[in-house]
C-alpha cells in the first residue's frame, strides 16, 4: 500500500512529449492526471467497503485553425497513444469551427506551492481502519451508531502544449467524516475534517464531537420563520462552494447572474455585501494548496473575489477577456473567507433566540437572480436561548439567498479548512469561518433526522 | 437579437470528412470511421485475466471473490448558438476483484492488465478484507443465485450511437438551436448529446461469466430568454429525456422541429404571473413526476439505506424498520403500483444481469397502496427474508466503472398505469383549480425522503377544467407519505412515459448511477405551494 501513488512528475513529461511529438496537428495540448484513492467506509459500526486504486487519464486535444476535439483515454502503451492522438485529429477535424477558440498558451510560469504530504500519500488501509476503528468502539461504548468515511487521494497532474506550456503539480488530500446517530433514530451527530495532510486530521476530535451532538435528547418542535443562525463553518462552507460558480463575468455581462446590471454590464466595484466579508482564493494557502495552474494551462494566483464587501473582480475565460479588451482571470480553484475574531460562545452568549446549524443537505439553486439556495439542516441542529443551547429542535429546509445572507452578519469567528462537499469526498479546499447571521429563513420542518 | 448565426457547412465537412478517410486510409493507420478505437468486445486473453484474478483471490483466503473487466466510452458533443462547443470522446478500462474474508469485503482495481499487476491487485483486496475483518468483524451471508457460465447481454437498439458521425450529431444540435433563436427574446440556446457504452465482463468464484454491452444515451436542451430591458431572464430546459436506448432513440424526437415551441415557452415565462401561494390542486406530467419518484419512492425503498449503511452520506429512510413496514406502511391509495424493474425497455437501469451475476428481474414494491419490499443485493436479501418471503436478491448491484466497487444501486422504479384508460385532458377535466407541472426542476429532498421541494419547467394554471394560462416561480412542498396519500388520479398507459437521470448518486466514494421511472399523468389535490422568486 505504500508503493508510489501514480505516475511520476517525470513520467507525465515524457508521456507529454511523446503525444505532442505524434501529433499532426496545428495545435495540441495534453492534460494528465495520475493519482492513487483509498478509502474506507463504516456503517452499523462495522467497516462495510474499504478499497484502493490507481487511475491514470490522458486527455488529448487536437486543434486545426479552429476546430478543436479531445480524447481521453486510461491506456499509455505506445499504440495506444498514437491511436488515441489520431482519433482527436479525426474528431477535431470533423468538427465544425469553434469561434470562442483561442490559441494554445506558449510558455508560461507557475508559483512553486507544496501540496503534497507524504503523511497522506503513505497513508495505508490499516492505519484507515483504525482511525475508524476509534469511532466505532466510541459510539458503541456510547449506545450509537457510527457511519464514517476516509477518502484519501495523492497523484499528480500536469498540462503541456505545442506552443511550449508545460507544468506539473502533485497533491494529497484526505476527508474524514462521522456520522453518529442514537439506535432508536432519534438523534444525529456529524463532525468532518478535511486537509491536504493528514497531520491535521484530528480524529479523536471527531468522534468526540460527533458522539456528543448525538446526544439521546428528544428533539422537539419548533416553528419555521426567519430566524438568527450560528452557522458552523461546515455549514457555512457548503453554501460558498456554491457561491463560488457565480464568481463569473461572462454570466454577468450576459445578464444571467445576480453580478448582471440592469440594461447591461456588470456589477465589478459595487458595495454588495457586509464590509466585514473578504473572499478570495489562493492556491498557496496552507493546507488549502491546489495546483498554480488551470487546464488550459493559465497560472492560477492568489486573487480578492470580494473585499470589504465591495465586488473585486470576476473570472473572464480568455475568449471573454479578449473580446472585452481585457486581461483573463481564470476562476478559483480554493475559496477562502477570512475570518474574524469571534468565538462560537461568544456568538450563542450574544444570542437570545437563534439556532446552531452544523451541516445541510441536498442544497440546489432556486434563483439565480439572488443567488437563492434550498437545502436542508442536518446531523445537529440546536435552539439557543438566552445565550445558552437549550435544546436539539427538528431539522428544517432552507429557502435563502447567499446575497442576504453577507449583508445581513452578526458575528464572525477564525477560519478553518471544512469537509464542504455533501458527498465527504475529497473536494475543492473550502477556508470559512463561523457566521452568525440575521434573518435565515428556514422556511419548512423536515421530520427526518 | 438573435445575432448572427453561422450556418454549418455541411458539405463542406462533408468533403472534409471523405478527404480526411482518404488520407488516413493512405497512411495506414487503423481508423476507419468516428468508431471507438477499443475492442468492442472481451477478447479471451481477457477472460483469463479476470478468471487469474479469482484465483489468486481464492488462493490468499477469499471464501468468494468476484471480479469485472470493464470498458466505459462517452463521448459528448456540445453546442451554443451556432458554434461547437465540447467534443470530448472518453475511453476507460480496467479490472477489478472483490473478496469476502470472514464476513468483511476488501476491493482493488487496477488499469494494468498483465498478469503481475491483476494477481498484486487480487492479493491486495484479500489483504483489505482481512484488514477490516480483525479490526472490525462482521458478518456476510450470499443469498444463492445461479450459475451462468456463458451469458451475454447487449442494451436492444437498431443504431449504436458510437457508429453516428460527429457530423450529424454537430448538424443536429446546431439546427436545434437556429429553431430555437428564431423565437424573440431567445438569446441564448445550449444543446448537447452524451453516448455512453459499458462493456462489462463479469466472473464469480461460483463460476459465472457475463458479457454485456450496456449503452444510453442523453440528449439535452437549454433555452434561456432574456427580457427587452436586461432585468429578467427565464429558461426552459429538461424537455426530453435520457434513455438507454440506441441513436433511434433521439431521431425519434424530432428535436429540431420542437425546439421552437419549447423555446416560445422560454419566452412566454418572462411574461407569465407570478404564482399565488397556498393550497392547489397539482398535476404532475410524467416529465415532473418521475423525479418525485426517484426521490421520494426510488430512495427510501434502497434496503443498505434504510439499515445506515449511506447514514454519513445520502441518509437513511422514513421506510424504517423492515418489520414494521413491509406489508404494513400504507404509501398511498389502492391503486397505486410500483415495481423495480431490471427489464424495462429504454430504461437506463435496464439489463440482463446485475453485478453480481443475479438475472435482471421486476417485483413488486408498493402493491395496492402497501409498502411490500425493497431493493436488494446478495447480502442484503438475508436481511429481510423472514418479512418478505423472498431468500433471492433482487439483483441490484452495479458499480459505475473499473474502478468502482459494485454495490446497492437503484432499478427502474415504475409506477404502474391506471386500468381505466384516462387521457392527460381527462385528468386536466377532473381539475377545476390546480397547476400543471410539466419538466423537472429544482428538486431537494430531506435525507431520509420525508421533506419535498420540487419546482419544474413550465406551469400551467387549470381553470375549470381546462388550461388558462402559464405561471411562473412555482414550487411544490410537503411531506412524503400524505404527499402520495393526497393522490386523486392517475392516467393511462397511453399517458405513460419513461424519465431518467443520468446522475443519480450514492457511496463514498460517491458513485453515479442511470436509472429511468415511468409513471402516468398523475393529479394530487390540495398541496402546497410556495412562490420562488
Amino acid at each position: 500500500m505504500a508503493e508510489e501513488k501514480g505516475l511520476s512528475s517525470d513520467d507525465l513529461k515524457a508521456l507529454s512529449d511523446r503525444i505532442i511529438q505524434l501529433s499532426n496537428a496545428d495545435q495540441c495540448r495534453v492534460n494528465i492526471n495520475s493519482s492513487w484513492r483509498g478509502y474506507t467506509r463504516v456503517a452499523t459500526n462495522r467497516i462495510t467497503s474499504a478499497g484502493g486504486a490507481d487511475a491514470t487519464s490522458i486527455n488529448i486535444t487536437s486543434v486545426f485553425g479552429k476546430r478543436v476535439a479531445s480524447v481521453s483515454t486510461n491506456s499509455f502503451e505506445d499504440d495506444a497513444l498514437l491511436v488515441a492522438v489520431r482519433r482527436s485529429e479525426t474528431l477535431a477535424r470533423l468538427a465544425p469551427e469553434s469561434p470562442e477558440y483561442v490559441d494554445e498558451l506558449n510558455l508560461q510560469s507557475y508559483q512553486d506551492n507544496q501540496a503534497y504530504y507524504e503523511s497522506t500519500g503513505e497513508l495505508e488501509a490499516i492505519t484507515r481502519a483504525e482511525a475508524a476503528a476509534i469511532a466505532i468502539r466510541q459510539a458503541e461504548s456510547a449506545g450509537q451508531i457510527a457511519a464514517s468515511y476516509m477518502d484519501v487521494r495523492a497523484g499528480t497532474r500536469s498540462v503541456a502544449t505545442s506552443n511550449g506550456v508545460y507544468g506539473s503539480h502533485s497533491s494529497t488530500g484526505v476527508a474524514y467524516t462521522l456520522t453518529s446517530r442514537t439506535r432508536d433514530g432519534l438523534q444525529s451527530g456529524w463532525a468532518g475534517d478535511e486537509a491536504n495532510d493528514w497531520n491535521n486530521i484530528e480524529g479523536q476530535r471527531i468522534a468526540d464531537d460527533a458522539i456528543a451532538k448525538c446526544r439521546d435528547w428528544r428533539k422537539t418542535d419548533l416553528d419555521p420563520g426567519q430566524y438568527t443562525v450560528i452557522l458552523e463553518p461546515t455549514a457555512l462552507g457548503m453554501l460558498m462552494l456554491r457561491m463560488m460558480n457565480s464568481f463569473n463575468q461572462r454570466t454577468a455581462d450576459e445578464g444571467r447572474s445576480y453580478f448582471s446590471k440592469t440594461g447591461g454590464g456588470n456589477r465589478i466595484g459595487e458595495k454588495l455585501f457586509d464590509d466585514r466579508i473578504n473572499i478570495y482564493s489562493d492556491p498557496a494557502y496552507r493546507d488549502a494548496e491546489t495546483s498554480p495552474f488551470n487546464n488550459s494551462g493559465q497560472p492560477i494566483n492568489r486573487q480578492d473575489w470580494i473585499r470589504s464587501g465591495t465586488v473585486e473582480d470576476l473570472a473572464r475565460s480568455r475568449f471573454w477577456a479578449g473580446q472585452l479588451d481585457q486581461e483573463p482571470l481564470p476562476s478559483p480553484s480554493n475559496l477562502i473567507m477570512a475570518g474574524g475574531n469571534d468565538s462560537l460562545e461568544e456568538m450563542i452568549a450574544s444570542t437570545k433566540r437563534g439556532v446552531l446549524l452544523t451541516r445541510f443537505w441536498y442544497i440546489r439553486g432556486l434563483n439565480p437572480r439572488i443567488i437563492s439556495y434550498t437545502g436542508l439542516t442536518r446531523d445537529g441542529t440546536f435552539l439557543i436561548e438566552d445565550g445558552k443551547i437549550t435544546r436539539p429542535v427538528t431539522n428544517f429546509r432552507f429557502n435563502q439567498s447567499l446575497v442576504e445572507m453577507l449583508q445581513n452578519i452578526e458575528m464572525i469567528g477564525p477560519s478553518v479548512r471544512v469537509a464542504a462537499s455533501e458527498n465527504s469526498s475529497v473536494s475543492t479546499p473550502i477556508v470559512v469561518p463561523t457566521l452568525k447571521v440575521r434573518g435565515f429563513n428556514l422556511s419548512s420542518v423536515s421530520d427526518a433526522i | 437579437m438573435t445575432g448572427s448565426p453561422l450556418h454549418l457547412p455541411h458539405d463542406v465537412s462533408r468533403r472534409d470528412f471523405i478527404r480526411l478517410s482518404a488520407a488516413v486510409a493512405a497512411a495506414g493507420i487503423l481508423l476507419p470511421s468516428t468508431k471507438p478505437v477499443a475492442a468492442q468486445t472481451m477478447t479471451s486473453s481477457e477472460c483469463e485475466l479476470l478468471l487469474l484474478a479469482i484465483d489468486v483471490a481464492r488462493s490468499a483466503g477469499a471464501q468468494y471473490a468476484d471480479g469485472r473487466i470493464i470498458r466505459t466510452q462517452f463521448e459528448a458533443i456540445g453546442a451554443r448558438e451556432q458554434m461547437i462547443t465540447q467534443v470530448q470522446s472518453t475511453d476507460s478500462f480496467g479490472i477489478n476483484v472483490r473478496a469476502l474474508v470472514g464476513g468483511s469485503w476488501g476491493f482493488s482495481a487496477t488499469q494494468v492488465l498483465t498478469r503481475d499487476a491483476v494477481a498484486a491487485m487480487a492479493r491486495e483486496a484479500v489483504a483489505i478484507a482481512t484488514a477490516n475483518n480483525e479490526v472490525a468483524p462482521s458478518e456476510t451471508v450470499l443469498a444463492q443465485v445461479d450459475v451462468f457460465p456463458d451469458a451475454d447481454w447487449i442494451t436492444p437498439h437498431t443504431v449504436d450511437p458510437f457508429d453516428v458521425s460527429l457530423e450529424d450529431k454537430a448538424a443536429l444540435l446546431l439546427r436545434i438551436n437556429e429553431e430555437a433563436l428564431r423565437v424573440n427574446n431567445i438569446r441564448f440556446s445550449n444543446s448537447s448529446i452524451l453516448s455512453v457504452k459499458e462493456e462489462r465482463l463479469l466472473a464469480t468464484s461460483e463460476g459465472s461469466v457475463i458479457r454485456q454491452t450496456l449503452l444510453r444515451i442523453n440528449p439535452s436542451i437549454n433555452i434561456t430568454a432574456i427580457s427587452p430591458d436586461g432585468s429578467d431572464f427565464q429558461t426552459r430546459g429538461a424537455v426530453v429525456e435520457p434513455a438507454g436506448r440506441g441513436y433511434e432513440y433521439i431521431r425519434g424526437l424530432e428535436l429540431a422541429s420542437s425546439a421552437e415551441g419549447w423555446a416560445e415557452e422560454a419566452a412566454m415565462k418572462l411574461e407569465a404571473p407570478s404564482v399565488e401561494p397556498g393550497k392547489w390542486d397539482l398535476i404532475l406530467h410524467p416529465s415532473n413526476l418521475w423525479l418525485t419518484i426517484h426521490e421520494s419512492i426510488g430512495h427510501p425503498t434502497e434496503l443498505d439505506r434504510a439499515l445506515g449503511f449511506e447514514a454519513n452520506y445520502a441518509g437513511t429512510s422514513f421506510i424504517y424498520p423492515p418489520e414494521d413496514v413491509i406489508n404494513k406502511l400504507r404509501l398511498g391509495p389502492e391503486f397505486l403500483q410500483f415495481v423495480g424493474n431490471r427489464t424495462e425497455f429504454g430504461g437506463c437501469a435496464t439489463t440482463g444481469w446485475d453485478d453480481e451475476g443475479v438475472p435482471a428481474e421486476i417485483w413488486p414494491i408498493i402493491e395496492d397502496g402497501l409498502f411490500v419490499d425493497y431493493q436488494t443485493t446478495r447480502e442484503q436479501a438475508d436481511w429481510i427474508s423472514q418479512y418478505t418471503g423472498i431468500t433471492r436478491s433482487h439483483g441490484c448491484s452495479y458499480g459505475q466503472n473499473w474502478e468502482s466497487m459494485p454495490f446497492q444501486r437503484m432499478p427502474n422504479v415504475s409506477m404502474l398505469p391506471g386500468e381505466n384508460d384516462l387521457s392527460e385532458d381527462d385528468v386536466i377535466g377532473n381539475t377545476d383549480r390546480g397547476i400543471l407541472v410539466e419538466g423537472r426542476g429544482s428538486y431537494s429532498i430531506d435525507q431520509q425522503r420525508y421533506n419535498i421541494q420540487f419546482a419544474g419547467q413550465v406551469f400551467w394554471e387549470i381553470r375549470n377544467g381546462r388550461k388558462y394560462r402559464m405561471l411562473r416561480d412555482v414550487a411544490y412542498v410537503g411531506r412524503t407519505p400524505e404527499f402520495w396519500n393526497a393522490l386523486d388520479t392517475i392516467g393511462g398507459p397511453s399517458t405513460y412515459y419513461l424519465g431518467a437521470s443520468f446522475g443519480d448518486a450514492k457511496g463514498q466514494p460517491i458513485q453515479v448511477n442511470a436509472v429511468s421511472h415511468g409513471c402516468p399523468i398523475s393529479l394530487f389535490r390540495d398541496i402546497d405551494i410556495i412562490n420562488t422568486a
